[in-house]
């Protein structure tokens, strides 16, 4: 065999694989391609969000033993975050808020679109910073009360705004939850995608945005919805990445080729490269989805330095600069200096440096939104190792909170609350921890090279640099936080 | 029943503290017998381990237990007292800020 024949017979073996599809996978697949998948694993959702309302305003009013704050801080949170790492956006998939918003459109059709200008994400960057302000300043963590007013709040949000405006919106353009799943996602294993381009080429309907109608009435002017297309506008074949996908798997059922899959992909490469993605756009002209990932980053560490001892030092400290007594301002402050300043001064002095040194062309702001977005593994790292901390260590406090709840209601089939259930030890999820800021290091990492090699061949590691130290600062800032003691406090002015 | 609880050492930090509960008594002020209290102790935040002791009666009408704080932060102290005739009590305070070691 000449070393021709054989180049070509080693290019032959390394054809690439297709890659892993769920919606081929026997039963799960079946399962999801069924157009009720979506209502049916909404239910126990909204079933599991109206007991923890109702145990959170009408149970007992100790946190560690009522289901709303039990599941809300400990278990909600912890899947969520771990489904995203080791799936994608399965929360968005489920949920319940979108179960009562489709009931109430079979009554109420929503008449307007959302305006232009808010058309993007800057009202859910400042709702996402809110909420991570309130859960502070309220301790909604200590408060079951509170705890469900956030949920039934959540609830009337989507039914204002959905039963107003047409589409998506809520999803698209307010919720902070879905924008936190969102972001994260951009690291996720899966992705809804096209199977085969050429179909697309081929394809005359574009049902998978469109969806499907028929006349309803009498005059053909009267469409009643067969199959819904894409409500936050993200057409498959242009479709790169998670960003906005809420996996409701519309397309998927619409599709009239079986075109469309949950595919496995490089978790966090569609950061690594800036094409024009339908419904968003390039991601490098995005200021706002820039804001979003810093406020994701920032904010994962702004939210674990809430729950270590250092925080009252600080606190005690500003407020005596200050002549300040009250929690707000103090907490407002500390999230200007997280959210603003900080961010303001690591990410511009980066973008400046990487300008100066390495020649890469572009204006000052424009090369900072490029390279913020190579920061969001980082954040998320953060959150599965603050989140993944209380889920583990509290895995098994559902079982007595579950128990006691029916205890309560007078049908004690579980048997009387064993309190003394409570997770893993610490020796287990410490390095687990440190496993997810690592994972999430090397991902940020990765980002900013691929990056710096597209702007500057001869220069990559220069442009590379900055970035790789603004990587460090957050990793070994994180490490620091989770090495401290956690202490957690109402009494936030406590000296 | 007019029940007391008190902690010390104070202010209260990580570790071994006492819990003295005072003012098991009858309506008379004479104490009560055949009381069974057990103490636990709640974080705020959900999902940390609950730590629990029995408080053997150390006086007439004075009950006393060691309870670990195991971590700094807002605790809550809860008593879980069972009378002679099988009835039950439950009390419970904050223990605002308990501090590292």
């Amino acid at each position: 065999m000449t070393k021709l024949q054989e180049a070509s017979q080693e290019e032959e073996e390394f054809v690439e694989a297709p890659p892993f599809d769920l919606l081929r996978v026997p039963l799960i697949g079946r399962f999801l391609e069924w157009k009720h998948a979506r209502t049916l694993l909404a239910i126990p959702m909204l079933a599991v969000s109206v007991a923890m309302i109702l145990q959170g305003l009408l149970g007992p009013t100790l946190a560690p033993k009522n289901l709303a704050t039990v599941l809300t801080w400990v278990h909600f949170r912890g899947v969520l975050v771990l489904a995203l790492l080791c799936a994608g956006n399965l929360f968005c998939l489920a949920c319940p808020f979108m179960l009562v918003r489709n009931a109430m459109r079979r009554f109420v059709k929503p008449r307007f679109n959302w305006p232009r200008a808010l058309r993007n994400k800057w009202i859910p960057v400042a709702l996402f910073a809110l909420l991570l302000f309130c859960y502070e300043l309220f301790s909604l963590w200590s408060s079951p009360w509170l705890t469900a007013w956030v949920i039934v709040g959540y609830f009337a949000m989507v039914l204002v705004v959905d039963g107003f405006f047409k589409h998506a919106t809520f999803c698209k353009y307010v919720c902070p939850i879905g924008q936190f799943n969102f972001i994260a996602a951009t690291a996720s294993p899966l992705e809804v995608a096209v199977r085969d381009h050429e179909v697309c080429d081929t394809c005359g309907t574009k049902d998978c945005i469109r969806g499907r109608r028929e006349p309803a009435g009498r005059t053909d002017s009267e469409l009643v919805i067969l199959q819904r297309g894409c409500e936050l506008a993200l057409f498959q074949p242009a479709k790169v990445g998670n960003m906005d996908c809420t996996f409701c798997l519309d397309c998927v059922h619409a599709c009239p080729h079986d075109n469309v899959g949950i595919l496995s992909r490089l978790p966090a490469g569609e950061l690594m490269t800036d094409p024009q993605r339908s419904g968003i756009g390039f991601f490098s002209r995005r200021k706002d989805i820039a804001g979003l990932t810093i406020v994701f980053c920032f904010g994962a560490l702004m939210n674990a330095f809430g729950m270590v001892s250092p925080v009252y030092t600080v606190e005690a400290w500003l407020g005596r600069l200050l002549h300040v007594q009250e929690r707000a301002p103090i907490l407002g402050l500390l999230f200007v200096v997280f959210l603003l300043v900080e961010p303001a001064l690591l990410l511009g002095g980066a973008a400046w440096a990487t300008r100066a040194w390495a020649g890469v062309q572009g204006a000052w702001l424009s090369v900072t939104v490029r390279y913020t977005y190579s920061i969001a593994p980082l954040g998320f790292g953060m959150w599965l190792a603050h989140y993944g901390y209380h889920f583990f260590t509290g895995l098994y406090t559902i079982v007595p909170v579950t128990q006691n709840a029916l205890a309560e209601l007078g049908w004690p089939v579980l048997g009387d609350p064993r309190w003394t259930l409570v997770g893993l030890p610490k020796t287990i999820v410490e390095p687990l921890e440190f496993g997810f800021l690592l994972l999430g290091l090397a991902g940020s990492l990765l980002i900013a090279w691929r990056l710096a090699e597209d702007d500057s061949e001869q220069h990559a590691v220069r442009a590379f640099t900055p970035w790789a130290v603004v990587c460090v600062i957050l990793f070994t800032a994180s490490v620091w936080l989770m090495m401290q003691p956690m202490d957690m406090r109402a009494t936030m002015m406590a000296g | 029943m007019p029940i007391r609880i008190h902690i010390f050492p104070q202010p209260v930090r990580v570790g071994v503290v006492k819990v003295v509960v005072t003012g098991v008594t009858d309506g008379l002020g004479e104490p009560l017998a055949g009381v069974h209290i057990q103490v636990e102790g709640d974080m705020a935040h959900p999902g940390m381990a609950p730590v629990f002791s029995d408080a053997p009666e150390t006086a007439p009408g004075t009950y006393t237990a060691r309870l670990n704080f195991s971590m700094p932060g807002d605790w809550v102290v809860l008593l879980h007292i069972r009378l002679a005739d099988g009835s039950k009590i439950e009390r419970q305070i904050d223990v605002r800020g308990v501090a590292g070691p």
